[in-house]
């Protein structure tokens, strides 16, 4: 992603971070920044090939938009399915040669993945999304998305803010314990906030997921009356 | 009269042949000492059930009757049918098969709840293998379909307002039992008059209620008989109606209607949210996915599932031997930096007092009756002591606890270092007037390695500034009997603890809004320290075996002590602490007497 990316553009007004990369906020903002300066453009120009290059310029630029879309899309769906406890789906959504950074822990390739998610995640109901925690509100300014589309738009990255409720199978063999399981709990919670930073590559089947490594900012005590539904 | 607790009494394994065989006898319809009722007879009725079976049946007489289930041709049978208030309980069950119908109907609202049984269940849906005994159940709710009638919307349903009550029962059998209903899924009974043992016992249960007064109750007796009994309460006149299925210890066949006069012994608080009102069961069944299941198919749960605690089946059971050599590779003693003693006793010891200081320094002598041992001590510091039996040479160091759980009154604990099969000790030391009780424990039973065995010991001291009583002792208690205590282990952690009888309790788990879910029972002792200040000792027998042995204190609603385990892992002797809430209890002493048991 960072030696390959030939020429990249800035979209939405933001200034390119060191010439390589174009970040990418709120998509239908931006879009409507780019039709802005599209027409203004047309409208100060007048050679024929500075018509043709335009057009060039606003395709790639609807394309990364595209691409940064479902980049969000991907990220979405991954959070969706993490909520809801789809495991299954939320492994679907790497690819083969994945990387996942949780935990201080490294897990590489499909196998370790559907590991964390399907049984480490699973075991701990972890994944819940919730609010943050009282008395810990983000900045609003940490709350928003950022996506960065290469140029040959093959691959992107981005950071997402997250806060979640991570849980941890309670340890021991003490009945309470095990009583606790069988109705579904039994599992010590925490609130967690950060950023979870997306690399993906674009394949035949979609945008997927490449590496994702979370950042934890902030961990706090869980408190089930301060969780709103 | 069952003189072999249930939950060590080996149960045969009945094949489904037995079972089929066995059940033959039902082709002449349920047994009852009190009169059928013939309100049926001469009727026909269409039971239409909610994703369930469509039931034609005629009522050719007070005993016999025709099923046709949905287009299925007819069969007969033999039944039996008791009325209470505006209801009609039938039961029987199909020939030739292994399953049966029971059958609530409220000819007042045509309303109809199906309680649809069988044997041989082969796998629950979390694949654990079920006896073939083992009576499963599925409920139906539905309606009697009228030719020409609009069917009613309403619908019977699941409920928590039996969550908290308790009520005694004699049955026109003769056989009384104390039915505590503390939980949505699960309750309480105590045999009175069948088992020689004051004991009590826990079942997966369901509460449906039919109007404000009236409940359909039901147990099953899963890991160890697999009898169901299944009843209708009408709570005004304090009256039951029931049916009980299953194969009793000799595994002789049990089926016969009852009727039981009750009365409603108390009541423990619920801690449920006011807008909680029980009509679905949302517990997440069977808890968390094994490794690498996949996540639970969406549409209804399979047929017959129940959330049953089943630690017979779950629990590895050791050798001495395989516990000595665990203990040798790993026995751990008030785990952590013990100058940071609550965060380190983890899950359990979230609310520890603090230690106390009171014994540093001194020395004493602790003589225990009945040629039980004697003991000298001398406490080094607030984690070390040595010890010795009296009038030998030799000391004996080892690390301890101790916390005041009442005034002056110090309860102190330590491994036996060196013992084999590991041992250890808790001590309740008044220091006020010198009385002594020791509960001394050790790793195994007759029954297995890692279940630890126990007894009390009581005593007095010998030390400096106290003249102790020669007679006067602390004694076993039955003045806990009935009530009922919330444990705060931790903010993790909160248990319900139901004094169940003088020799036993039941623990019980809080759902995630503290409507109280499953629980478990075992043996246990009370000892009364003072007023309102008293030893708890409890071994989950036939379970994990592990032991917890408190003081609760009814005035600071504190429970103070240690837990004693073994397993693969090897041996743990840590800390309890827990607060409490006093949930209220039930009035049942007076049933569990010997005069009871017509001794």
């Amino acid at each position: 992603m960072t030696s390959n990316h030939g020429n990249l553009e800035t979209v939405g007004g933001r200034q390119p971070d060191g010439g390589r990369r174009s970040f990418i906020r709120k998509a239908g903002a931006a879009l409507s920044v780019v039709a802005a300066s599209a027409a203004a453009g047309f409208s100060r120009t007048s050679a024929p090939n500075e018509g043709s290059d335009q057009l060039d310029l606003l395709k790639r630029r609807v394309g990364n938009l595209e691409d940064a879309e479902n980049v969000r899309r991907l990220h979405r769906a991954y959070e969706s399915s993490l909520d809801r406890g789809r495991y299954e789906e939320v492994v679907s959504l790497f690819a083969d040669d994945a990387e996942v950074v949780y935990g201080g822990s490294l897990f590489r390739g499909s196998e370790e993945v559907q590991r964390l998610y399907c049984n480490q995640f699973a075991a701990g109901r972890t994944g819940k999304k919730i609010e943050p925690a009282p008395g810990f509100e983000p900045d609003p300014s940490d709350l928003e998305p950022v996506v960065e589309v290469a140029a040959d738009r093959r691959t992107a990255s981005g950071r997402f803010p997250f806060s979640m409720q991570v849980g941890e199978p309670m340890a021991g063999d003490s009945s309470l314990v095990a009583l606790a399981r069988l109705h579904g709990e039994g599992i010590v919670r925490r609130w967690e906030r950060g950023s979870c930073t997306l690399s993906c590559v674009k394949t035949d089947a979609g945008w997927k997921i490449r590496r994702l490594e979370y950042h934890t900012t902030l961990k706090a005590d869980y408190r089930p009356g301060h969780v709103r539904v | 009269m069952m003189n072999i607790p249930m939950h060590r009494f080996k149960y045969t394994r009945l094949s489904k042949d037995q079972v089929t065989q066995k059940l033959a006898a039902t082709a002449a319809g349920p047994k009852s000492a009190s009169p059928l009722s013939g309100a049926l007879a001469g009727k026909s009725l269409k039971i239409v059930t909610d994703g369930g079976p469509v039931l034609n049946y005629t009522f050719k007489s007070a005993n016999r009757l025709t099923l046709a289930e949905g287009s299925a041709s007819a069969v007969e049978a033999a039944y039996g049918a008791l009325e209470l208030q505006q209801m009609v309980f039938f039961s029987h069950m199909v020939p030739g098969t292994l399953k049966g119908f029971n059958v609530f109907v409220d000819l007042k609202s045509q309303l109809v709840t199906v309680f649809e049984v069988w044997f041989a269940g082969g796998k629950d849906p979390s694949g654990q293998e079920l006896d073939d005994r083992e009576v499963q159940r599925q409920i139906w709710f539905g309606y009697v379909d009228v030719a020409g009638k609009k069917a009613p919307e309403k619908r019977h349903h699941f409920t928590n307002r039996l969550e908290g009550t308790g009520m005694y029962w004699k049955q026109d059998t003769g056989i009384e039992t104390i039915d505590l209903y503390p939980s949505i899924v699960s309750s309480n009974f105590i045999e009175v008059t069948r088992h020689a043992d004051d004991l009590s016992y826990c079942s997966p249960s369901d509460y449906i209620l039919v109007n404000d007064n009236l409940v359909i109750y039901d147990r099953t007796e899963c890991e160890f008989s697999g009898t169901m009994t299944l009843y209708l309460i009408d709570l005004f006149t304090e009256t039951q109606v029931g049916m009980r299925l299953g194969f009793n210890e000799k595994d002789e066949l049990e089926y016969y209607m009852y009727r039981g006069k009750g009365k409603v012994v108390g009541q423990l608080t619920s801690l449920a949210p006011f807008d909680e009102h029980g009509k679905s069961v949302n517990l997440t069944m069977g808890g968390a996915p094994a490794k690498g299941a996949k996540s639970a198919p969406a549409g209804p749960p399979p047929k017959g599932q129940r959330t049953v605690y089943r630690p017979g089946r779950t629990f590895k059971n050791m050798t001495p031997e395989e516990v000595q050599r665990a203990a040798e590779k790993s026995t751990v003693t008030f785990t952590g930096d013990p100058n940071a003693p609550q965060q380190q006793a983890g899950m359990m010891g979230g609310h520890l007092l603090p230690f106390s200081e009171l014994l540093i320094g001194k020395k004493f002598t602790l003589r225990y009756d009945n040629e039980g041992p004697g003991w000298e001590y001398e406490v080094l510091d607030i984690y070390n002591l040595q010890w010795r039996k009296e009038g030998t040479g030799s000391w004996q160091k080892e690390t301890y606890r101790a916390f005041e759980a009442d005034e002056k009154l110090v309860f102190f604990g330590h491994i036996v270092t060196g013992s084999n099969p590991v041992a250890c000790r808790r001590i309740a030391l008044d220091l006020t007037n010198g009385l002594t009780t020791a509960i001394l424990s050790q790793m195994g039973t007759e029954y297995y390695g890692n279940e630890v065995s126990y007894r009390a010991v009581f005593g007095a001291a010998e030390m400096a500034g106290i003249n102790a009583p020669r007679y006067v002792r602390h004694c076993f208690t039955d003045e806990l009997v009935g009530r009922g205590f919330t444990r705060t282990y931790s903010d993790q952690m909160t248990s319900m603890h139901l004094y169940t009888t003088a020799h036993s309790s039941s623990w019980t788990i809080y759902t995630a809004n503290q409507t109280l879910g499953m629980q478990w029972c075992a043996p246990a002792i009370y000892v009364k320290l003072r007023d309102g200040v008293y030893i708890f000792n409890l071994v989950e027998e036939a379970c994990n075996g592990a032991e917890t042995c408190i003081i609760e204190n009814e005035k600071t609603r504190r429970a103070i002590g240690f837990g004693f385990s073994g397993g693969e892992r090897g041996v743990s002797f840590g800390l309890i602490g827990a607060i409490s809430r006093d949930l209220g209890g039930y009035d049942i002493q007076h049933y569990l007497d010997l005069k009871a048991k017509g001794v």
